[in-house]
């Protein structure tokens, strides 16, 4: 079997063999398959990338199976590898690879081990679905399965109400955002009558360009993208996905999944590229997306939706960059949030297994020196997402700035202004985070201090790779690797010069939120108590996330119910089919309970009938004779 | 006079009898006690009996009475005394459908006179054959046991079994332990019922 | 007016004497003899049609009826005992075990 087939098929043998057999064979073998066949799919991906390179970076394509001959037409699962699938794909196994490392030890004690591996494994085989297809019906089925992945793995404690409707809630709200990445499916099937998206790509980079709305097509693609990708409206779910066990919110949340809308425009860039409208709409809605959910992190107390919302910012980060037509820097972008932001949840993780499950940050403080690994790897991944040089998060979002300023497909200042303004907040509540967790006076509850430990190996020496990741991995340029197939947006002569006052504006912008954290939460904490007095009422609003789920209950769901219990269930079942059915058999019961009056068991009554009937049947008879 | 009254007698005695009978036969519904009753349809039965008489079938006639009087009525009549007077029935004569069925009867009887007189053609007796001829007994007899002898075999089959559901009926009502105790059944109230 | 059709006509209202009777009669004795006075009602008819046809077979007929008429009162008189025994009463509106 050929190589990319391999890559994705490992994972899926993991799941099957810890599904079926797992419990029964014991934690090792669960770790060591659950574990190894990721790493074995690492391998494999970078022996590809060899071969791409040797190649001279033609594109690997295998075919693998023929789901379906439909009329003229055939749908086939193929996999593709390009510049972009080699760096989503060595994303994808090698941090995924390092999450399953951490979970052996964060998942140790608990008692349905075999099934979260299982669970793991298989959001790893959808997801490389997803970067490996090459037609847009393969991605699709890799787009579902890790959302339905994501489901079981957010609801993995399913026995606690709130986390399965967490998990119920992100399916729904990926659902909703598929329906559009559908019909843009669908309109691109009916035009160009092949879901293929080389294909697809080709045809957009010809000319005449296909009569089809681009934009169009742009717009429907990007809904499925705001569902699987958390920007608004369907954000929702991401901060209740929070549910789940910490690997998960890691990996899926955080490194993976949610840029699998990103991936799938910068895949389907050459549409974009046709589209101003649908690339303003991109850029317009990562641009408030960002902001909004930067603002709601400032407030929050629980340390994973602090972290939860700061991946929602980031993503419109992403997807600003998409939106003026910079593909190459947005998946910069991905590469580099993966490290940190996944740095930044297993510490989260770290820090909760120290404490013995302890979530709210008002609880915590302190910890910088009881749990030093985890503190130092902690500092590492917040410099790098507060954009401090030389770290990873400076040079991504840095490029992203540059280009929301100077690119001529949609860049202006005051796009750039909102981004920095966003990441001066981004900044300040990262170094927030990072005070009250780790600094000032402890307010943790005594019985846990007594057990504050470092956490095992297999998660220290996770947080260690990331952070050096986050430290240095900057420094491979990926848009200039990706710059033969994702092209940069063009840049007006004029405003080169601006460049390096942008740079310089980033960085103090990244030193200014230290310095302010550092100024407000440091200490004793009291300035920070006073600021928020002072702003109570913008506090609140914030903190309860500016009532957007309140919001959807009402407008939204309530009506649902009400017209499904009401219409649906009272009207429609109840009422017209349960009646009719109970009429008619009322109907039948009541027209033979009147029937059996007849029977009166009086035999005057039963004389008197034949009496008449003979009178009748007589005056018929003379009349008809 | 008295010529054309003799000349007469027979259709005048036929009307006569006729009206008799119809008089006991509406006698019948009227009056409350049984036994009464019972006489009322005696008297019909040997007005028809006349009837037909005078129609020539003598044998028939005579049969009439000795069959229906003789033996059916007499064993109505045995019947009769043998229950309570105390019963309600003779008190409360009629059922709760007098008034329907008296219409219906009435509407009946209407329907099929009306038929009968418009329907069917009056026809006169068929030419030359004296009614009486071929209802001599001898003829008759010979009919009977010629042509009709399967209804003859018939009738005997019918009668044996109506002699075997005289013994089954005895035996049902006998009390236990007195099998084919060929007493009458015993007046109501009298013996322990058992429900058959 | 005809022989016939009068007596046609007696037998006619013989017979719906009779049925009116066993429609209105409460007492079960005088159901019967009721029943009776139709089975009359047909034989004069009966004998009326032979009478006018001068055939036999309306004799015949009569006669068979006459039989029929024996044999069943024969059963049916002690068949009406043993159900004013078990009822206790003559009163025909009694007997409904056969309701519903």
């Amino acid at each position: 079997m050929s190589l990319l087939t391999l890559i994705v098929v490992l994972p899926l043998v993991g799941f099957f063999v810890n599904g079926i057999a797992g419990n029964r064979l014991g934690k090792g073998f669960v770790s060591a398959v659950g574990c190894g066949l990721p790493i074995i799919a690492f391998l494999v991906t970078i022996k590809c990338v060899l071969d791409l390179r040797a190649g001279g970076y033609v594109p690997l394509a295998e075919g693998a199976y023929t789901w379906a001959t439909i009329g003229g037409s055939e749908f086939g699962i193929s996999f593709y590898f390009d510049r972009l699938s080699a760096v989503m794909t060595l994303i994808v196994t090698g941090v995924g690879s390092l999450i399953h490392i951490y979970s052996i030890g964060y998942m140790h004690e608990d008692k349905s081990y075999a099934r979260y591996f299982a669970y793991l494994n298989l959001f790893l085989f959808f997801m490389l679905l997803l970067v490996l297809g090459k037609s847009l019906l393969v991605l699709f089925v890799g787009w579902e399965g890790v959302g339905l992945a994501s489901y079981l793995l957010i609801g993995f404690w399913f026995e606690d109400m709130d986390k399965a409707r967490a998990g119920k809630k992100a399916f729904i709200a990926n659902r909703i955002g598929d329906a559009g990445f559908l019909l843009g499916m669908f309109v691109l099937y009916s035009t160009l009558g092949t879901l293929e998206m080389d294909r697809i790509n080709a045809a957009f980079s010809a000319s005449p360009l296909p009569a089809v709305s681009a934009s169009l097509i742009g717009v429907l693609l990007f809904i499925g993208a705001t569902g699987k990708s958390a920007q608004i409206p369907l954000y929702v779910w991401l901060p209740d996905a929070m549910a789940g066990p910490t690997p998960v919110s890691a990996l899926i949340h955080a490194a993976t999944m949610v840029t699998a809308g990103v991936y799938m425009i910068a895949r389907l860039a050459p549409i974009y590229v046709n589209a101003p409208e649908a690339s303003q709409l991109v850029a317009f809605i990562g641009a408030l997306t960002a902001l909004f959910a930067a603002t709601i992190a400032l407030t929050q107390t629980d340390i994973k939706k602090v972290l939860a919302y700061s991946t929602v910012s980031q993503l419109g980060f992403m997807f600003v960059a998409l939106g003026v037509g910079a593909y190459g820097v947005a998946v910069f972008h991905v590469y580099t949030h993966a490290f940190f932001k996944a740095c930044l949840f297993l510490g989260a993780g770290s820090v909760i297994h120290a404490l013995s499950g302890e979530q709210d940050i008002r609880k915590m403080g302190a910890l910088a020196k009881k749990i030093p690994i985890t503190f130092a790897t902690f500092a590492i991944a917040t410099a790098a997402i507060a954009g401090i040089p030389p770290l990873a998060g400076f040079f991504s979002k840095d490029e992203i700035l540059w280009f929301a300023f100077a690119s001529e497909r949609g860049g202006s200042t005051l796009l750039w202004a909102v981004m920095s303004f966003t990441a001066l907040l981004t900044a300040f509540y990262m170094f927030r985070l990072l005070w009250l967790t780790f600094f000032g006076r402890s307010r943790v509850d005594h019985e846990v201090e007594h057990h504050i430990h470092e956490s095992p190996l297999s998660m220290t020496s996770v947080l260690a790779a990331l952070a050096v990741l986050s430290a240095v991995g900057g420094f491979f340029s990926i848009p200039h690797f990706l710059e033969p197939q994702l092209a940069l947006p063009p840049v007006p002569e004029s405003l080169h010069h601006y460049e390096t006052t942008l740079v310089a504006i980033a960085v103090a912008i990244g030193l200014a939120g230290l310095a302010g954290a550092a100024y407000v939460f440091g200490g004793t904490g009291d300035r920070a108590e006073r600021l928020r007095e002072r702003f109570a009422g913008v506090h609140k609003v914030l903190y309860d996330k500016y009532y957007v789920d309140e919001l959807y209950d009402a407008v939204i769901a309530r009506p649902l119910y009400w017209i499904s219990d009401r219409v649906f269930l009272r009207l429609g079942d109840r009422t017209l089919i349960d009646g009719t059915l109970n009429g008619m058999a009322a109907v039948a019961q009541r027209t033979a309970g009147l029937l059996g009056r007849v029977q009166t068991g009086s035999l005057h009554f039963y004389a008197f009938l034949v009496l008449a009937g003979m009178v009748a049947v007589v005056i018929w008879s003379w009349r008809h004779v | 006079m008295i010529e054309t009254f003799l000349q007469n007698l027979d259709t005048l005695l036929l009307y006569l009898f006729a009206a008799c009978a119809f008089i006991g036969a509406a006698l019948m519904i009227v009056l409350p006690q049984p036994m009464r009753v019972a006489l009322a349809l005696i008297s019909t039965m040997v007005f028809l009996g006349g009837i037909y008489g005078l129609l020539g079938v003598h044998f028939i006639a005579a049969f009439q009475v000795l069959i229906y009087v003789g033996a059916v009525m007499v064993f109505m009549v045995y019947a009769i005394m043998l229950l309570d007077v105390r019963d309600p029935s003779y008190t409360r004569i009629y059922s709760k459908l007098l008034v329907p069925g008296i219409a219906a009867g009435l509407l009946f009887f209407g329907a099929l006179a009306y038929g009968l007189w418009h329907a069917l053609p009056s026809a006169p007796a068929p030419a030359g054959a004296t009614p009486g001829a071929s209802f001599g007994l001898q003829q008759f007899a010979a009919a009977f046991l010629n042509e009709y002898w399967l209804h003859f075999e018939l009738t005997s089959v019918l009668l044996v079994a109506a002699v075997v559901a005289a013994l089954a009926v005895i035996k049902v009502s006998a009390p236990k332990g007195k099998p084919g105790d060929p007493g009458s059944p015993s007046p109501p109230g009298s013996s322990p019922s058992r429900k058959t | 007016m005809d022989k016939t059709q009068v007596l046609l006509s007696l037998a006619v209202a013989l017979f719906a004497l009779g049925l009116v009777g066993v429609v209105v009669r409460r007492n079960v004795l005088i159901l019967l003899m009721c029943m009776e006075l139709m089975l009359n009602g047909v034989n004069l008819s009966l004998v009326t049609f032979a009478h006018q046809a001068a055939s036999n077979v309306g004799a015949v007929l009569v006669f068979l009826v006459f039989v029929v008429a024996a044999a069943e009162i024969a059963i049916a008189i002690p068949i009406v005992l043993l159900l004013v025994r078990s009822k206790r009463t003559l009163d025909l509106s009694a007997y409904t075990d056969l309701k519903g």
